[in-house]
């Protein structure tokens, strides 16, 4: 290994990377903006609020109070439709997924309820809803327990089996605080695939490596500067990640010596996949496509952006299969539960992965035009 | 006879298969330190996979080649500080300036004294030393491969094809820095499937069809060796002189320009046409005897023209 020859190949890197805007975009800045859209998304989430449409038929003190109590519940953003209308045919006109409605005599029932203990006494309060609405049966959800909290207080007695609920975090951790490892897991992922299939198809495809073979610069060298480009990339993209998350979004996340460590592994595992995908595919937007095949599954099945407890049975076995799941979780064990036992047995994993996948890359690299044509 | 140390390429039985494909059949060759040697064959012949085994980028299958003094299968770490390679479409990285690809490459070299200012200038690029690479026009990234080539001050230059896909203007160009090379005595070998380009450059010329070397010499011995007539241009507007050419026995021909071309064998036969047409009553507006140039003596040799890809792109091989 010759420094100063990798030292040449990364300043050309790093310029290269400076001077190609689109690439410097996708690297930093595109992370940045995926942070501030799903953080905002997620920071709402915390304090939702759903429109409710209600139609009070019965106009009573006691159907006042029916609605005012909903409204405190503070899940709910109240709005009353006249009782003339017809609340199906308004709940169609206006494309509303959930209109209530308290009935005439809600009082009256309720009264002689009180009066007589008579439990065949009841009322009935219809949702007018759209099956096809997502949030529609979250909002219905949130109503029976109000309903059931209000007929527990007001007819039955004080209920037997109690609920407490006690974090096994010290702290109680914001989705954010989940979210950000693995978006810098995927940015590392991203850059590092993309950085390796892109600068390789454009050596073999420019004919640059035909001139690279008549130097003294060797492939080990070549393959050290690429990924000591790659580290570099992280760490500035990595920073300015953390740097936005906790000014914009004020996250609880540990810094310690693991990142660095997944960031590394990272890179060694998807700089290896780059190496392999261009060994079999030359072209470079044929290279792009079979990045993208490998990319997508990743972030979308490692649990970068959810959870892959979400996810049915076999494709939770499937993520388990994918080196990017270990970074996620790994970075997680580290930053946000301060797991070093967990971060260890990730890193190892994801390392005895690198190793195989960056040997396997190294051997797939060729260090010279294939064939003459 | 020439010395042995002065012989900087030595070239032996030199064969090269890929698969069934022969590419390089039994070739033996020599270069002297400070010619220019060209290497001459159209698309496909074999000069590109000769001269990356001379260059160490492949292996021979069979053969001897030593390049330095030195078996280019053994001492490739020795050899490749010692020459330049400009190879067959080169290309660079597009968002590095000029002079930031020099200086990328004379560190790759390790090379702490690389002239820059003195190769700039060398191939003129001093106007061009912050444009980017991607912005070079054709003939500019060939004058800056020809700087590259000469970052570690080598001994030996070898130049894959340097100016095909060129414009003739361009080609001009670079072959005014080559010529500045030849001038300094640098050893520079030379491929090619432009006649007028090793014409013009080389000291000796080695011509390959095939994957074989079909004939070798100075320009000038190998028109004299294997070309024992003159060439008869006739310029004429007279519809009847082709015609009265023809009848005599001889073998016209209409070139680019619409000139009449003839084979003689004889300068007596020149006299015998021009007498003939005389005769006729018809008239030439210009005549011009020579001996026959290099693509006339491939045409003789291989049956085939030499000539540049349609798509007046990069020919490989």
């Amino acid at each position: 290994m010759n420094l100063r020859v990798v030292g040449a190949n990364l300043v050309v890197s790093i310029k290269s990377f400076y001077r190609e805007k689109t690439a410097m975009f996708f690297t930093i800045a595109f992370p940045i903006l995926l942070i501030f859209v799903f953080g905002t998304i997620f920071m709402g989430q915390e304090n939702v609020s759903f429109d409710l449409y209600v139609q009070d038929l019965d106009h009573t003190d006691f159907s006042a109070l029916l609605v005012k109590t909903l409204r405190l519940n503070g899940k709910f953003k109240i709005t009353k439709v006249e009782p003339a209308i017809n609340a199906t045919q308004y709940a169609k006109d206006n494309k509303l997924n959930l209109v209530l409605i308290i009935p005439e005599g809600y009082e009256r029932s309720l009264n002689q309820r009180i009066d007589t203990d008579d439990p065949d006494t009841s009322v009935t309060i219809t949702y007018i809803y759209d099956p096809s609405s997502t949030s529609v049966s979250t909002k219905m959800q949130i109503l029976n327990s109000v309903f059931a909290r209000i007929n527990q207080q007001v007819f039955g007695k004080p209920p037997f089996i109690r609920t407490a609920e006690i974090s096994i975090l010290n702290k109680k951790y914001r989705f954010i605080e989940f979210f950000i490892p693995g978006v810098i897991a995927m940015a590392v992922m991203t850059a590092s695939l993309f950085g390796t299939v892109n600068l390789n198809t454009e050596l073999l495809q420019k004919g640059i490596i035909r001139k690279l073979a008549t130097t003294p610069i060797t492939r080990t060298d070549w393959i050290l500067s690429n990924i000591a480009y790659q580290f570099i990339l992280a760490v500035v993209s990595t920073i300015a990640m953390l740097l936005v998350s906790y000014a914009v979004f004020n996250v609880s996340l540990r810094i310690n010596a693991w990142l660095p460590v997944f960031i590394v592994l990272d890179i060694f595992v998807f700089v290896g996949i780059g190496m392999i995908l261009t060994r079999f595919v030359k072209e470079a937007q044929s290279a792009s496509a079979a990045a993208n095949a490998i990319m997508f599954p990743m972030m979308f099945l490692s649990g970068s952006f959810f959870p892959i407890e979400m996810m049915p049975g076999f494709l939770q076995t499937l993520a388990r299969m994918l080196p990017l799941y270990y970074v996620n979780e790994g970075l997680r064990a580290s930053m946000v539960f301060v797991d070093n036992m967990t971060a260890l047995r990730y890193s190892a994993i994801i390392g005895i992965f690198a190793t195989v996948v960056f040997i396997l890359g190294i051997m797939a690299t060729e260090w010279r035009s294939p064939h003459p044509r | 006879m020439t010395n042995r140390a002065e012989q900087v390429i030595e070239v032996e039985k030199l064969t090269k298969r890929y698969g069934d494909l022969l590419a390089v059949n039994d070739i033996s060759f020599n270069v002297r330190k400070g010619e220019v040697f060209a290497l001459l064959g159209p698309n496909g012949a074999g000069k590109t996979t000769t001269v990356e085994i001379i260059e160490t980028i492949r292996t021979p299958t069979s053969g001897k080649v030593s390049l330095l003094g030195m078996d280019v299968t053994k001492k490739k770490h020795d050899i490749v500080p010692r020459i330049g390679v400009l190879p067959q479409g080169f290309s660079s990285f597009d968002r590095i300036t000029v002079r930031e690809t020099i200086q990328y490459y004379s560190r790759l070299f390790c090379r702490r004294d690389t002239d820059i200012d003195g190769l700039i200038e060398l191939v003129d690029l001093k106007d061009k030393t912050k444009e980017q690479y991607k912005n070079l026009s054709g003939g500019l990234k060939q004058r800056l491969g020809i700087a590259i080539v000469l970052v570690n001050d080598p001994e030996v230059v070898f130049l894959d094809e340097p100016t095909t896909g060129l414009d003739p203007r361009a080609r001009r160009e670079v072959w005014e820095v080559l010529l500045g090379l030849k001038k300094k005595g640098t050893t520079v070998f030379l491929t090619t499937h432009y006649m007028e380009e090793a014409e013009f450059l080389a000291d000796t010329v080695a011509i390959i069809s095939t994957g074989k070397i079909i004939a070798m010499g100075s320009p000038g011995k190998l028109t004299e060796s294997n070309a024992n007539y003159m060439v008869l241009t006739l310029q004429s507007v007279d519809e009847k002189v082709f015609g009265i050419v023809l009848k005599m026995g001889f073998e016209p021909v209409h070139d680019d320009h619409k000139d009449i071309k003839v084979r003689v064998e004889h300068t007596d036969d020149v006299q015998k046409i021009l007498n003939a047409i005389k005769d006729a009553g018809a008239s030439c507006l210009s005549l011009d005897v020579r001996k026959p140039n290099l693509e006339e003596v491939f045409l003789k040799l291989t049956g085939e023209a030499l000539c540049e890809d349609p798509a007046g792109g990069r020919g490989a091989e």
